[in-house]
């Protein structure tokens, strides 16, 4: 999306294959899938690691405290399947098994958002940032592109508290030049001064267009949803006096109202714009960018808000 | 009938008499608590505790049902787990005894509350460890948890010889009897059919508890299901088979004095 010539590659491939290299160096590293491990790129992983591959089936509540249990006995565990159902049909049981009772299972949700575009809304899954930041003892990751999942993962796995990761679908952007990633820590993409850009997720690299560069952009990839990297965010907000949230989830629950509650708090005066899903389902396309322009996400929408936020004075 | 009337010959019926008056005591004094299931499940947990078979160092118990809590914290007190006199806490601000099982009590393992995840979270603490066994404590109740059912075919396919589902089968659940709200039908066939050893008792005779335990932790190929059939609020005649006596909050003066008077009869 930044430009024609950027690289594509599948965060879901790079997660099979960097969970694969986590294995082999950790034999405590368990696998609990509903199947969907096809989906996950985790067909190696089930042929490698047969012992330390649990396939359940498509029961994500059992899956859910399987995993927590199994944790209790020294295991490394992710629970993988589409976010779609789990965190969705599984969120009790998360909330009981694995955070009340302080295990720090890893919960991988695949086809996130809009960009799981031909499946539709069932798919299309909107709500799992809300549903997993509001949940104590759980930590909300989502990774810019394939090449940021790579150096979370092991970041991740080795955290103990547990975690929700949040995966999409389709072959997004490469735009990550960074090496280490740090629990709570931001990272920039651009550095400006008139306009504080915030978001997590492949639909931030829209924001790296050229055409966006004569806004003077401040954008920091939020990477690290919870906990969130405040100082940061607030340190660039005094500068531009303006923000706007980008996220391919509702607006409801999102990261953009977790941004405005820390503005409101700091005192800072700010313009700010929240680009999300705005309290609707989502539904079928061929290609993600349709459904984009559809529900005001894209560089035209996105252009859009910029100019509004432009118009007005700062810290007005 | 021979079924609930539990012989007063047994070394632990003495037991079984003074924690039922403990349960009784420490949820009247807290004005709340789920009393049916506690004095219907006790026996079960008394011959748990007191039992050679386990060593809960290593062995684990898990109490899925966590809103009958009372009964584990009567016991786990009676085994020194933590002082007799901290049950008076019960559900207070500040107490390590929550209104629902929690991991802050010592000797529970897992915090529950919401039904039908115990049976899910033993089964991963029974892959992980399977030198040693895992002990789940439901109720019938909670059988209506979809989830539930999801645990049992998922204990079959991994063969966990390790693991003992105890169903505390008192026939009644909030609202009225489970036949009424959503009839469990043979749950024993049921279970049989989804691949476990399966064992009826009567749960309030300790001589047969003993001996199920025994043969259930025999088991070493098919997860063993032990179906305990009790009465809700076993031991005070107006809360037997009562299912208004699911839970309860203080009771008034002169029923808890005859609730008391039967359970120093006991």
């Amino acid at each position: 999306m930044s430009s024609k010539n950027t690289k594509l590659a599948s965060m879901r491939r790079a997660f099979g294959e960097a969970l694969f290299a986590l294995a082999l160096k950790n034999p405590n590293l368990y696998v609990i899938d509903a199947d969907l491990y096809p989906s996950l790129y985790l067909t190696d992983f089930k042929a490698r690691f047969r012992s330390r591959f649990i396939q359940v089936g498509v029961a994500e509540n059992n899956a859910a405290a399987i995993a927590a249990g199994l944790s209790v006995t020294g295991k490394t565990v992710f629970l993988t399947s589409f976010a779609c159902f789990s965190p969705a049909i599984n969120w009790a049981t998360i909330r009981q098994s694995i955070c009340y009772n302080h295990h720090p299972v890893k919960i991988v949700g695949s086809h996130a958002g809009l960009m799981s575009a031909d499946l539709g809304a069932s798919h299309q899954m909107l709500e799992d940032v809300a549903l997993m930041r509001t949940l104590p003892n759980m930590e909300v990751f989502a990774p810019i592109d394939a090449s940021e999942l790579k150096i979370m993962l092991p970041v991740i796995a080795y955290s103990q508290t547990s975690a929700y990761l949040r995966l999409v679908r389709p072959d997004t952007p490469l735009v990550n030049s960074a090496r280490s990633f740090t629990i709570g820590k931001s990272r920039f993409l651009k550095r400006g001064d008139k306009i504080t850009v915030l978001g997590y997720g492949p639909i931030l690299t829209q924001l790296l267009l050229p055409d966006f560069d004569k806004f003077s952009l401040d954008i920091i990839n939020c990477s690290s949803i919870k906990p969130l990297d405040d100082k940061t965010i607030l340190t660039s907000i005094k500068k531009t006096g303006r923000c706007l949230v980008i996220e391919d989830h509702q607006q409801n629950g999102g990261l953009g109202e977790a941004v405005a509650k820390l503005i409101l708090t700091s005192g800072q005066k700010c313009k700010f714009v929240h680009l999300g899903v705005d309290n609707a389902f989502g539904q079928s396309a061929h290609n993600y960018f349709d459904l984009y322009h559809h529900y005001a996400l894209s560089p035209l929408a996105i252009r859009e808000s910029l100019k509004k936020l432009l118009s007005t004075h700062a810290h007005s | 009938m021979a079924l609930f009337s539990a012989p007063k010959t047994h070394p632990l019926h003495s037991k079984a008499r003074s924690l039922r008056l403990d349960i009784l005591e420490m949820i009247n004094h807290a004005g709340f608590g789920h009393i049916g299931s506690a004095l219907s499940s006790v026996d079960i947990l008394i011959a748990l505790y007191n039992s050679e078979l386990f060593n809960f160092k290593k062995d684990r118990f898990v109490l899925s049902a966590g809103h009958l809590c009372a009964s584990l914290y009567a016991v786990l007190a009676d085994a020194g787990y933590f002082d007799k006199q901290e049950l008076f806490t019960f559900a207070q601000f500040n107490s390590r005894l929550q209104g629902h099982a929690t991991i802050n009590t010592p000797g529970v393992n897992y915090s529950a509350g919401s039904l039908g995840q115990g049976l899910s979270y033993s089964i991963g603490l029974a892959l992980g460890d399977p030198k040693h066994h895992v002990v789940c404590l439901s109720s019938d109740g909670e059988h209506n948890e979809g989830q539930v059912w999801e645990a049992i075919m998922a204990a079959n396919k991994f063969h966990l010889g390790n693991l003992i589902s105890i169903v505390d089968y008192n026939g009644c659940q909030i609202g009225g009897t489970t036949q009424e709200i959503m009839p469990l039908e043979e749950l024993a066939g049921k279970y049989l059919r989804f691949g476990w050893t399966v064992t009826t008792v009567d749960g309030h005779n300790f001589y047969e508890l003993e001996r199920v335990l025994k043969k259930s932790k025999d088991s070493s190929i098919y997860p063993a299901c032990i179906i305990a059939k009790t009465v809700l609020g076993k031991g005070v005649s107006f809360m037997e088979n009562n299912y208004q006596y699911h839970d309860i909050k203080k009771l008034a003066p002169d029923l808890f004095i005859t609730a008391k008077n039967e359970l120093q009869k006991y």
